[in-house]
């Protein structure tokens, strides 16, 4: 596959302290998936638009296609936008808000009706051909948006959070849509969200982005199995932190003092003995042990706080040093509250050693 | 009773406006059209139930004539307060970066709205004039020889002075109008392939013309009562409606004609009204 | 009850904010500029005891629409001779009790012969001023003085000549026409007039409304020919130190004869008399003299108070003069075929 975008060096800098985007290098193959995931601010959309010419970098280079583009405006462009509250033109009816871009490509006017039919088909609005926007539900007005976008056949679709204004249950249905809809066209889509279980679900990589940067790229379960940072590790997914302390190093693995035990683990980084470091568990990959059961690493502690949280409990529990640290558990097969833990209970916690984040310092996220 | 005293507040909160509406604007309006039917007879009028003076009206060729004229002069002072009062209103909300400049230059032209319509357009009378500023201006540019009366006494300074006064009623309407507009439309339709002339064309105009609608009604509403301009400012042929009512019910103490003229002005002013509404109702089912 | 009384009290203070002091030595007059000046008024509050209360009027068109609006606020008012008729006719004033007028068998003959002021019998108007609707012009844009109405209507003149807003218009261009008999043109001889108005049209730079809109237009060189209230304007025109010249056209010019009459029903019937008395004494008819420059109606009078130069070039004691001058005339009926003449040339 080749490379239909290149950021090279890319920033934005609004003013010498207000900095969207600093030195962001990024490339994205010819009908990849990709997604910008990050917290609220930290210049997704800055990224985005100076890939849709709305935005002016202050440094770097962008290519479309090996054609530099960085200061082609918009209409220059072989990409397309769908606008996170759509966008659609309120004067123009469904079809007439579709065929809009096709204007300037100076069809005839059965390829125009074709097309606009073919696209709104894809997203299966057809019927509304002749409704305005504000006759149409968010969803709806949504998929338009979306028909309007690729009626062009761009090289690159850009979507700044596509979904955000939707309610639950139909944005799950929508990402589902969306990724299928990418399968079937084939296009490039650049997604822009702050939900980790959208950008889980829908690319093929994902581009973590804190302040201005990248924090890490790949595919999405490479992320969540191997963070490069307490950052990432807590933004995708979720993840306990413990303070430790490397004690003995053979091979790949390691033994750590940390959560008042010796535990084993298999860090992704290279360490040193003695080297001040900070754990990660995933709440979902740590055990609750039963009388007798056993696993790589067993931490003892008293439950602090058990939440409900409906498809199974959050248990927060105290280690004997003091740190916490989270336990996930399925709900048992009759929720009566006699079995249910209790705080102040003491329990055993398994974690398997493959399940360990390992990561330098003492920074905590 | 008791439910008397239970909407004695409501009856009170409609009741206050309605008679508000039915003493100041109904009767006046009543009372007018009454007018319109009675005969004018030495020394006064008398009451009467006939339509010769709406007959006058449309028959005489001295009214008709001021109809056509005030009808040109609103018509051109809609048309060159929108030609001004357009790119000014789009460069204030597209194109000026500074907020402070934004207020400023929008303050300078809606403050003139404080200022005596006497005083404005007596303004201009000294700059239009013979001696006036403006052709002491070309003269030391030499662009003309001797002082030209050509600016000052004619249709064109009735026209140039209530553009600028009632100019103000058309930047507000269009500012708003332009204000509302989202600017990811705009970017929408560069996205999709549109430069910048096309894009104001198909998606920032379109979407601003309920404003227009507005602007155009009320600066032609305006223009089309006004009485003042052609007194100070209007030549021997700057006679506009508002002055023929006016003698009407002056000099030629014919309050009857007057009454009728009124009515018919009324009319005219309710159809512009009645369709500028149309379109702008037209614009929000279109708006945002 | 308190609400009664407060409703009454509102009523009473709405009485008193809406119109003027009714209280008894307390007159008011609805008059032109300068006929209730200070220069003398003071004096006649001062000695009588009376308080005079001033409204101005731009035109005579004004009186009857103001006294329409509803009576009880006006006790004097000062029309002209072409109005007095209507204010009659409109029932509005009240005959008046010459024997209480010290020297109105000083005012002028020709005056009193009116019947503008009188009706039945009984006079209803006491001539106070009077004056002619000359012509002007400015003496730097004439070598040869002009001495016709005709000069109106030169082309050398285009766009620098102003003409009266009024009626009277159709006057100037009847005589233009040749017709004398202004007051009683037939209907062939006021479309002829207006015939003659279209035809200057594209000469006037503007019809100017009120005194002080001709003092304005010859004071900006907009102007240099047009009629005139006789010694007003120019007068003003001079403390400009602009040099304009009066004249009496060929084809003669109209006079003007301003009389106070008494509003109908007046309760200060007493300080009305005694302001009457004040203004055809030397106080009245020298205050407004030398306030306008108008010619004085109480010849002995004018006499007594005016300078032999004064009492000259005001006309004062010269019957030709004033038998020269056609002095305006009520046109009854007629009033309307020459109002709309008129009309229609300004809407050409
Ligand atoms: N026009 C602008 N002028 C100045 N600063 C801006 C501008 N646009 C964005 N910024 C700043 O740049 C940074 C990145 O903004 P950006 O909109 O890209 O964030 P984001 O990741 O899209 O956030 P969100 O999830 O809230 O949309 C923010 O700190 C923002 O305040
Ligand atoms: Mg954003």
């Amino acid at each position: 596959m080749a490379a239909i975008i290149e950021l090279e060096n890319i920033s934005k800098h609004y003013s010498p302290t207000i900095i969207g985007v600093d030195n962001v290098s990024l490339t994205v193959e010819d009908g990849e998936f990709v997604t910008l995931l990050g917290p609220s601010g930290c210049g997704k959309s800055t990224l985005l638009r100076m890939i849709g010419g709305f935005e002016e970098p202050t440094g770097g280079a962008i290519r479309l296609a090996d054609k530099d583009v960085t200061f082609d405006p918009p209409y220059k462009r072989e990409v397309n936008m769908v606008f996170q509250d759509y966008a659609l033109f309120p004067h123009m009816t469904i079809g007439e808000n579709v065929a809009y871009g096709l204007k300037t490509f100076k069809l005839d006017k059965d390829t125009v009706r074709t097309r606009v039919k073919d696209a709104l088909m894809l997203v299966g609005l057809y019927d509304k051909l002749n409704q305005r926007p504000q006759q149409l539900s968010g969803g709806q007005r949504q998929r338009i948006a979306l028909a309007r976008a690729i009626v062009r056949r761009p090289k690159v679709l850009l979507l700044d959070e596509p979904l955000s204004a939707l309610d639950a249950k139909l944005r799950e249905q929508m990402q589902i849509e969306l990724k299928h809809l990418h399968e079937k066209v084939g296009i490039t889509f650049i997604m822009v969200t702050h939900d980790q279980t959208e950008a889980l679900v829908m690319s093929d990589r994902v581009v973590v982005m804190e302040k201005g940067r990248i924090a890490q790229e790949g595919r999405p379960q490479d992320l969540y199995d191997h963070p490069a940072s307490p950052y990432v590790a807590n933004f995708i997914g979720t993840t306990s932190f413990l303070p430790g302390k490397v004690s003995a190093l053979s091979g790949g693995v390691a033994t750590i003092a940390a959560g008042g035990t010796q535990i084993t683990a298999h860090p992704d980084v290279t360490l040193s003995e003695g080297a001040t470091v900070t754990v990660g568990v995933r709440p979902e990959k740590v055990k609750l042990l039963a009388e007798g059961e056993t696993a790589d690493n067993v931490f003892e502690g008293t439950i602090a706080e058990v939440i409900y949280y409906g498809l199974g409990l959050r248990i927060s529990v105290t280690l004997a040093d003091g740190s916490k640290i989270d336990a996930d558990t399925l709900l048992p097969d009759k929720l009566s509250h006699s079995t249910l833990p209790q705080s102040g209970a003491p329990v055993r916690l398994g974690v398997a050693a493959h399940n360990v984040f390992v990561f330098e310092g003492t920074v905590t996220p | 009773m008791s439910f008397l005293r239970r909407n004695l507040p409501g009856m009170l909160v409609m009741g206050i406006p309605l008679m508000w509406i039915a003493l100041f604007m109904l009767l006046p309006y009543g009372i007018i059209v009454t007018y319109s039917f009675w005969l004018k007879k030495y020394p006064t009028f008398i009451p009467a139930f006939q339509f010769g003076n709406y007959i006058t009206i449309f028959t005489d060729p001295q009214y008709v004539r001021v109809f056509l004229r005030t009808l040109k002069i609103s018509v051109l002072v809609s048309a060159a307060s929108f030609l001004l009062a357009y790119p000014f209103a789009y460069y204030l909300v597209f194109r000026c970066r500074s907020a402070a400049l934004r207020t400023w230059l929008y303050m300078a032209v809606i403050a003139p709205l404080w200022v005596s319509y006497l005083l404005r357009a007596y303004i201009w009378k000294t700059i239009l004039g013979t001696e006036g500023v403006l052709n002491s201006f070309l003269m030391s540019l030499g662009i003309i020889n001797e002082p030209s009366s050509l600016f000052l006494y004619n249709q064109f300074a009735m026209v140039v002075t209530l553009t600028y006064i009632f100019i103000p009623f058309m930047v507000m309407p269009i500012y708003t109008a332009l204000e509302k507009i989202p600017t990811n439309l705009t970017e929408a339709s560069a996205d999709l392939g549109m430069g910048p002339w096309r894009s104001f064309w198909t998606v920032t105009l379109p979407l601003s013309l309920p404003g227009v609608a507005a602007g155009f009604t009320l600066t032609f509403c305006l223009s089309f009562g006004d009485f003042i301009a052609p007194f100070l400012v209007g030549g021997p042929d700057g006679n506009l409606i508002a002055n023929v009512i006016a003698t009407q019910f002056g000099a030629a103490l014919n309050w009857p004609l007057g009454s009728a003229l009124a009515i018919v002005m009324l009319v005219v002013v309710l159809t512009i009204v009645s369709l500028s509404d149309r379109m702008e109702r037209k614009g929000m089912t279109g708006g945002v | 009850m308190t609400i009664k009384k407060t409703m009454l009290g509102t009523l009473g203070l709405l009485a008193l904010t809406a119109s003027p002091v009714l209280a008894e030595g307390t007159i008011n007059v609805l008059t032109w500029e300068g006929y209730a000046d200070p220069s003398f008024i003071s004096k006649f509050e001062e000695t009588s005891g009376c308080q005079v209360n001033a409204t101005y009027v731009g035109s005579n068109d004004d009186f009857a629409p103001k006294l329409m609006a509803g009576g009880g606020v006006y006790d004097l008012i000062t029309p002209s001779i072409d109005t007095t008729k209507l204010m009659i006719d409109l029932d509005f004033v009240e005959p008046l009790d010459t024997a209480k007028i010290e020297g109105w068998n000083d005012i002028y003959p020709k005056f009193l012969a009116l019947d503008g002021i009188q009706k039945d019998g009984e006079y209803y108007g006491m001539p106070y001023s009077w004056g002619a609707i000359a012509f002007m012009y400015r003496d730097d844009a004439f070598d040869t003085p002009p001495t016709s109405i005709a000069d109106l209507w030169r082309e050398d003149l285009k766009g620098k000549i102003s003409l009266w807003d009024d009626k009277s218009a159709i006057y100037v261009a009847a005589r233009k026409n040749g017709d004398m008999n202004i007051y009683s043109l037939s209907d062939e001889q006021i479309a002829a007039a207006q015939k003659t108005l279209v035809e200057q049209k594209p000469l006037i730079r503007k019809y100017w409304a009120t005194a002080g809109e001709l003092v304005d237009l010859y004071k900006a060189g907009e102007v240099v020919i047009s009629n005139t209230w006789a010694g007003y304007q120019s007068s003003l025109l001079a403390d400009e130190g602009v040099k304009v010249t009066e004249f009496i056209p060929k084809e003669g010019a109209e006079g003007w004869l301003d009389s106070w009459m008494v509003v109908k029903g007046t309760p200060n019937k007493e300080c009305a008399y005694k302001f009457l008395n004040m203004q055809l004494s030397e106080l009245g008819q020298c205050g407004v003299a030398n306030v306008n420059g108008y010619s004085a109606a109480n010849a002995s009078a004018a006499k007594s108070c005016m300078t032999p130069e004064q009492f000259a070039a005001l006309h004062q004691d010269d019957p030709a003069y004033l038998d020269s001058l056609l002095i305006w005339t009520p046109l009854g009926d007629r009033f309307e075929a020459y109002t709309n003449a008129w009309n229609a040339v300004k809407a050409q």
